[in-house]
């Protein structure tokens, strides 16, 4: 009588062991790697735009400061995109005949909205706000990167809460005088763990980890 | 451990109350009465049966293809990146909106003919909570159920869409052309009736005026099923002429008959709640004396409450008004029963009336305006409207006539028209009354008779306490004739066209009026209304209305301060036109927008000030236009007509054989609201009842029928009859079957479609209120109430404490037990370690009515979905806040005692310790909070909750669609299925207040951040703040001898503390 298990099938369990413990483990290995990693995050991507509007130019060449456009963030939990007026304030007297304008020149006239694409997005259950942020001296440059060397606008920050959470835990290596806040370029004088603690002193900044402090 | 079981014990509730009662019982159900406490299986249950079962209606193999397509689609979609989201920036911003910070603008709603301000807080132009408008005499910062529910009836999307001509869908401009031709006729508008409700807006006012002068034999009917109100009869019976009264109850003898003033469906009640509230500090109280037919919030509030059928309300007032006439004309108070209907001489005949004559102030007033005093000085906060009283002119006042007071004295009535304890009741009220001339009020309700409304004047103009009465607000004046002598002519056909902008009047008319099909006569009927009703079916023509906050208007206030209705958003549906516009076509006026035309109205009645843009500004801006308070009506008392008619009553004979007892609905209103889910759900503050109606009966006389909760008996008067499921109601005075209104609509979209039983069938035009001799007759089906009284039981502990002022005065100690920290389970954490702020709250049970505007602020504001009937059946209502009701004592005339619970925060939670996933969390300013993206729904914390106040989304409540997203609150979550949630402290409201603070470079301080419950409170009786703060008033509720824990023997140290519940019954054997 042949045996009723060949000498093969040992390999055959162990792999089919292998397969199922190793299947689902490699998948949630796989799976915790891409949250961690900009691929999975989103970041790093430049973000296609309906007009090609440029960072470098405005920000950079120009030197419009963030609040002209995004002055929400001094008092309001979202910083905003400019209104299509704020852009024919400039654009009527320069480049209004630029064929790339076209549609900013159409929103302007019939009233409808840009349809911008949305580039630093927190999930619905996060309660964020930009104006203590900016109030507590935590520079856009922080969160948002060099702008200003930008093309396209893309997540340089994790926006993780893991990530959020290192600097509510410690916030001083990463505050700046309030003056400073809109500055890119600026750099601590020394060491900006001592530049922030003056700072976190002055502006009494007491970050909060509490959970409903942003979700509720 | 005997003390984590024992129910909590204090000497007062152990030992028998100072007058030598039994200590009372508090229960919640007649099942949990009978059975001798909550031990029966049913109540003990944390959820009654089926709660946790899955939803019905998928088959197990459905259920697999779809998880299992779920499971592909997730699997799917994760490999590819979700579509960016897109920012829509305004092309041009409006004026003052910063993005992500919401606006407020002050208007207000207008229902029952008198206008509520709002505040109306607005995110990038979506209305998302009503609030109160501080500066409004009406609201005083507090907001009802009707007007905070507004906002989701303002995102309806049952709502009238688009407009009919002659039955053809047709665009607004056409059927504008079509009435302009109809107001092009000749015969001065003989043929044209307008068919209306009594409204205070003097813009719909002036345009009435209009219509009438253009057509001058055009007739404006008013039209409304609140309209029977004796008030208005009784003060032309009593001054000659139709006078608004204002329900000024801030006394310190407040005696209300058939009054419920404190009712959701009383215009004027969150201002009438407020004063009263205030004149009943906890140091000096003063007495309520109420006779009322069902139990209602304000019998629940009185200290003496007597139950009375509708019938007797007559006989009641006659003996009140012989035994206070008594007690005015210097004889002996009659003593007994049979005194009062034999006077030995009878009272001569009083002449014409007198002029009132100037006399010093009678005995006992020095006193009684030493009290005025401190009850108005308790209103202070109060913006205009002051009480007229007495004490404000501060000179002697009217002596009361002689005539009248032996008038009043010579008042028979009949031995057996009540019972002994009325005639008690009478005989305390009466010498109450006396007691305090010139602070009390003697308050009807709108159902009695105008007699007992004149003899109310009477007796209130007789003891010094000046009724306040104004020239009236609404207009037309709501003469119920007017809606007969339209019936006649309806049914003549001497109607051609026929202007409904009233509510729904085939719905609310009275059964034997046949209005329905007369209305079919009209060849041209114009329905103007927010929905596709009933009256909109029988209407070829019909023009969908815009919400009130959605168009422009004005109104006023009970006391007639006008305020300037401001549209929050435009019209969510294109066709929508407001009855302004609608209006001005046959004012010929429809050049001008309602915008206009209300501007121009006030610029004239503000004499054109050169400034008047800005006062405009500013009128808009605080929601109040001041000075236009109605001025006091200059009438004396016709003591002569009050006196004939009450002698000429042929006395009111014992009542015999049931009374159909008809009330507006606590929550439907006259049935305008039965399409709004929010309202449907709301649990009558009484009966506890949610999406149904249910003939109330007493216990004795439901056993009399042998009858029970549920089953479903059949009433028939007159012919008509209705079935209805029946709930037995302790209080209920026997052999009276009350009845709801405004439930059982046909036409009324997915929401209140069938829901509940039509009561108009057995409204008749004669008796309005209450009918006699129903037959009342078992059917043998049974229909399950949808009742949250017994949901998230508490296992029969003393919970709501209510106390005779007089013991708790005398032993304030007692209640020590239930306030001092005790023995605990667990070391005490790492709490309180914030320096900052610690948050608590502070219930206050003496102020609390149990109206429930809380529980519709918190639904508001926090996203708090609706499940429906059947998930009310399953005890899974969702509402954060629940307000308790506690019968107390007999089953028969009991107690009752509301008290507001939710998530009390406790310092020591013991759901935080069984939670697997620590998705529930104390806060380090004292906030038990909740994580949803943590939850997996193990609902252990909910099992091991105490005080049962955490909820868990069985299923997907949340609807999705456009307009239903549009009213969230973008600062909280929308939760989905599987989910713990609970109350937050509006934590949202905490951390933007703190936001804004710590961005000014300081701390969130008193009176920053207040809890929608707290907001919409009448009477101010939920406190919330930081008790860090040394002057803080939850700091100053905390440290109050009044307060005490819930379930304070379980160490849980909750951070909202009630606050004991005073009563001030009249001392035994008269006051």
């Amino acid at each position: 009588m042949a045996p009723l298990f060949r000498p093969g099938t040992d390999s055959v369990l162990r792999a089919f062991i292998a397969l199922a413990l190793g299947v689902p483990a490699a998948s949630l290995a796989g799976l915790l790697l891409l949250a961690r990693n900009p691929l999975g995050r989103g970041s790093f991507t430049p973000h296609e735009q309906p007009l090609p509007f440029d960072h470098r130019h405005h920000v950079g060449d120009e030197g419009i400061p963030c609040g002209y456009c995004h002055e929400g963030a001094w008092r309001s939990p979202v910083a905003g995109v400019p209104p299509t007026q704020r852009c024919l304030g400039c654009h009527a007297q320069v480049w209004n005949e630029s064929e790339r304008l076209e549609p900013v020149r159409a929103s302007g006239f019939d009233g409808t909205a840009l349809p911008w694409n949305r580039v630093h997005a927190l999930p619905d259950y996060v309660w964020f706000s930009h104006q203590i942020h900016v109030n507590k001296g935590v520079g856009c440059v922080t969160c948002h990167g060099r702008v200003d060397t930008m093309p396209a606008v893309q997540q340089v920050a994790p926006l993780t809460m893991g990530w959020c959470l290192d600097c509510h835990r410690d916030p001083a290596p990463w505050l700046r005088p309030v003056s400073e806040v809109a500055n890119l370029t600026w750099r601590p004088p020394g060491d900006p763990r001592e530049t922030g603690r003056a700072v976190q002193a002055a502006l009494d900044v007491n970050p909060r980890t509490d959970c409903n402090t942003c979700h509720f | 451990m005997p003390l984590l079981t024992d129910p909590a014990r204090t000497d007062v509730l152990d030992t028998p109350g100072a007058d030598g009662t039994e200590p009372v019982r508090a229960w919640r159900s007649l099942e949990e009465w009978h059975a001798g406490g909550p031990g029966r299986e049913a109540l003990s249950r944390e959820h009654p049966p089926g709660a946790m079962l899955p939803p019905e209606g998928v088959a197990r193999r459905t259920f697999l293809q779809l998880a299992t397509a779920s499971l592909a689609a997730a699997g799917f979609s994760g490999c590819f990146r979700q579509p960016p989201e897109k920012i829509l920036p305004y092309s041009t911003p409006p004026e003052g909106l910063t993005p992500g910070v919401p606006l407020h603008f002050a208007t207000g709603l207008e229902w029952g003919g008198r206008t509520v301000g709002l505040v109306v807080e607005s995110h990038e132009g979506r209305p998302t909570k009503v609030e109160g408008n501080p500066l409004h005499p009406a609201s005083l910062g507090a907001a009802g159920v009707f007007e905070q529910a507004a906002l989701l009836g303002l995102y309806d999307p049952a709502r009238a869409k688009t407009a009919r001509l002659q039955g053809v869908e047709a665009a607004w401009s056409t059927v504008r052309d079509a009435l302009r031709k109809q107001a092009e006729r000749d015969d001065q508008g003989a043929g044209l009736r307008f068919l209306v409700e009594p409204t205070s807006s003097p813009l719909v006012q002036a345009l009435y005026a209009r219509i009438q002068q253009r057509f001058p034999s055009a007739r404006i009917i008013p039209c409304g099923a609140a309209l029977a109100d004796g008030r208005r009869e009784g003060t032309r019976l009593a001054y000659g002429r139709v006078l608004d009264v204002v329900h000024d109850v801030g006394r310190a003898v407040v005696v209300a008959v058939d009054d419920d003033f404190l009712a959701t469906t009383q215009p004027g009640n969150l201002r009438a709640a407020r004063d009263f509230v205030n004149a009943r500090k906890p140091e000096a109280m003063n007495r309520l004396w109420v006779a009322e037919c069902t139990l209602t919030v304000t019998g629940g509030f009185a200290d003496e409450r007597l139950r009375l059928r509708p019938s007797q309300g007559i006989a009641l007032m006659l003996a009140l008004a012989a035994e206070v006439g008594a007690g005015l004309s210097g004889a002996a108070p009659a003593g007994q029963g049979a005194d009062m209907q034999a006077p030995s001489a009878p009272a001569p005949e009083p002449r014409a009336p007198t002029a009132p004559a100037q006399g010093s102030a009678d005995a006992g007033s020095a006193n009684a305006r030493h009290r005025n005093a401190d009850g108005r000085g308790s209103n202070a906060r109060a913006p205009s409207a002051s009480a007229p009283g007495p004490s404000a002119e501060g000179g002697p006042r009217p002596r009361v006539s002689p005539a009248l007071a032996s008038g009043l004295a010579g008042l028979r009535v009949p031995p057996t028209a009540l019972t002994d304890a009325q005639r008690a009741w009478v005989r305390g009220a009466a010498s109450d009354l006396l007691a305090h001339r010139g602070q009390g009020r003697v308050t009807v309700g709108p159902r009695q008779p105008p007699l007992v409304h004149a003899l109310a004047f009477a007796l209130d103009e007789a003891l010094g306490n000046t009724p306040r009465l104004l020239e009236p607000v609404a207009l037309p004046d709501g003469d119920p004739e007017a809606l007969n002598s339209l019936l006649g002519e309806l049914s003549d056909g001497r109607v051609d066209t026929l202007i409904i902008t009233a509510w729904n009047p085939a719905w609310t008319a009275a059964v034997d009026s046949d209005f329905t099909r007369r209305l079919e006569r009209v060849p041209f009927r114009l329905y103007h209304g927010l929905h596709e009703d009933e009256t909109a079916a029988r209407c070829p023509t019909f023009v969908p209305a815009t919400h009130p906050f959605e168009s422009w208007r004005d109104g006023q206030a009970p006391d007639g301060t006008a305020s300037v209705l401001q549209p929050l958003i435009a019209p969510l549906f294109p066709g929508a036109v407001s009855e302004a516009e609608l209006l001005s076509v046959f004012a010929g006026l429809e050049s001008q927008s309602p915008y206009d035309l209300l501007k121009s109205l006030w610029r004239e009645r503000s004499g054109s000030p050169p400034d008047f843009e800005a006062r405009w500004e500013e009128w808009l801006a605080d929601g109040v236009i001041p000075g236009t308070q109605a001025p006091p009506a200059r009438v004396a008392l016709d003591e002569a007509a009050v006196m004939k008619g009450a002698r000429e009553r042929t006395g009111p004979e014992a009542p015999q054989g049931l009374e159909l007892s008809l009330v507006l609905d606590s929550r439907l209103y006259d049935g305008r609201f039965a399409g709004n889910a929010w309202l449907q759900e709301l649990p009558d503050p009484v009966t506890k009842l949610t999406w149904d109606n249910a003939a109330l009966l007493s216990p004795a006389t439901a056993r009399a029928l042998s009858l029970e909760k549920g089953d479903v008996a059949r009433i028939e008067v007159r012919g008509q009859g209705v079935d209805v499921s029946v709930l037995v109601l302790p209080g209920q005075p026997d052999d009276t079957v009350t009845l709801a209104l405004g439930h059982g609509r046909e036409r009324v979209g997915p929401v209140g479609q069938g829901v509940g039983v039509n009561a108009y069938a057995l409204r008749f035009q004669d008796r309005p209120w209450a009918v006699g001799t129903p037959t009342v007759t078992r059917t043998g089906r049974h229909h399950a109430l949808a009742l949250t009284q017994e949901h998230w039981s508490m296992e029969g502990r003393q919970l709501a404490l209510q106390l005779p002022q007089a013991s708790f005065h005398a032993k304030p100690q007692a209640l020590h037990a239930l306030q001092e920290d005790g023995e605990r389970l667990y070391p005490p954490g790492a709490l309180l370690k914030s320096d900052r702020h610690q948050w608590a709250m502070a219930i206050d049970l003496h102020r609390c009515t149990g109206c429930s505007a809380c529980m519709v602020a918190c639904q508001s504001e926090n996203n708090v979905p609706v499940v429906g009937r059947d998930g009310v059946l399953r005890s899974r209502e969702m509402h954060w806040l629940r307000i308790d009701r506690y019968f107390l004592g007999d089953p028969d005339d009991p107690g009752f005692i509301t008290q507001p619970v939710a998530c009390v925060h406790c310092e020591a939670a013991p759901c935080e310790y069984v939670c697997p996933v620590n998705a529930t969390v104390h806060s380090d300013e004292g906030l038990n909070q909740m994580v949803y993206n943590r939850c997996i729904g193990t609902r252990y914390c909910s099992n091991n909750c105490p005080y049962k106040v955490r909820r868990f989304n069985y299923l997907e409540y949340q609807r999705r669609e456009p307009l239903a997203r549009l009213r969230q609150n973008p600062d909280v979550t929308v939760r989905s299925r599987g989910v713990m949630e609970k109350c937050t402290y509006c934590v949202q409201r905490i951390e933007r207040a703190r936001t804004v603070a710590r961005s000014e470079h300081r701390d969130v301080r008193e009176g920053e951040v207040h809890t929608a419950c707290q907001q919409a409170c009448p009477t101010e009786a939920i406190t919330f703040g930081d008790l860090r703060a040394p002057e803080s008033r939850v700091r100053r509720e905390h440290e109050d001898p009044r307060h005490y824990k819930l379930l304070n023997s379980l160490g849980t140290r909750p951070r909202t503390v009630h606050l004991v519940r005073l009563k001030n019954p009249a001392p035994k054997g008269g006051a």
